[in-house]
């Protein structure tokens, strides 16, 4: 039982690790297009 | 807005070919994260936060952008193995040229924000000031440096929505493309990517 619950909480663990890691590269691609990009949409004229 | 819709899409393409290979998305091993990180604070304070983005005088806007976009220029360059970075890298340095030739912001010409906003009431921009809160400022194609590099392009009037979209933008836009599908593939190994083709 023991061993079950360790072996459940090391798969739980790894499965978060990696989806934060996803969540962390897709977050910074998003960022980075953002910041790199420079589109016009005149957002804020005569406002 | 356009280059969120090439992120999404391209995830959603990254989805449907990790799943019809029973894999999982594959989260690339980025280094240097926080530097997208601090590259982000002064575009948000100078162009993302209206409140802040219309007390910000033209000049520390302009300084907020090049500073911002060096700090993603290096973040670029230390990731250059990754898929997709060469487009990214190759959109912002074009993007980044045109802006620091025109002052500190993307230069886009009166003809463009015309067409841009054809419904934008007479004084609302002035050619030589900022395009409302965008990175963009307006200047006369005879005034403009690098004026290929503009933004200059518009999505078809078919769209719910308007932009105006440089060179260095659909580069940008592909190399997002191509990051979020090398997620959906097998994890990167030199020994058999030399021998098997994906």
């Amino acid at each position: 039982m023991n061993r079950l619950i360790s072996k459940l909480s090391l798969n739980f663990g790894q499965l978060d690790n990696r989806h934060v890691r996803l969540i962390l590269v897709i977050l910074s691609l998003i960022l980075f297009i953002l910041g790199a990009g420079a589109p016009g949409t005149g957002s804020g004229v005569g406002g | 807005m356009i280059l969120l819709l090439a992120v999404f899409s391209g995830l959603v393409v990254a989805i449907c070919r990790a799943q019809l290979h029973g894999r999982d998305l594959r989260a690339p091993a980025l280094h240097h994260i926080w530097l997208v990180l601090l590259a982000s604070l002064p575009q948000w304070i100078a162009f993302g936060l209206p409140a802040t983005a219309r007390q910000i005088p033209q000049q520390f806007a302009a300084l907020a952008l090049v500073s911002s976009q060096l700090l993603l220029l290096t973040f670029i360059i230390l990731n250059r193995d990754q898929a997709g970075a060469w487009l990214l890298g190759l959109g912002l340095a074009l993007n980044l040229s045109a802006i620091i030739a025109n002052g500190g912001l993307m230069p886009i010409s009166p003809q463009t924000v015309a067409r841009l906003l054809p419904e934008a009431a007479p004084g609302s921009w002035q050619i030589g000031q900022r395009l409302g809160l965008d990175k963009d400022i307006i200047l006369p194609l005879g005034q403009m440096h690098l004026p290929w590099l503009a933004d200059r392009f518009l999505l078809p009037s078919s769209f719910p929505w308007q932009a105006a979209f440089s060179p260095g933008d659909v580069l940008i836009a592909l190399g997002a493309l191509k990051f979020t599908w090398a997620m959906g593939g097998p994890a990167a190994n030199p020994f058999f990517r030399r021998w098997i083709p994906v």
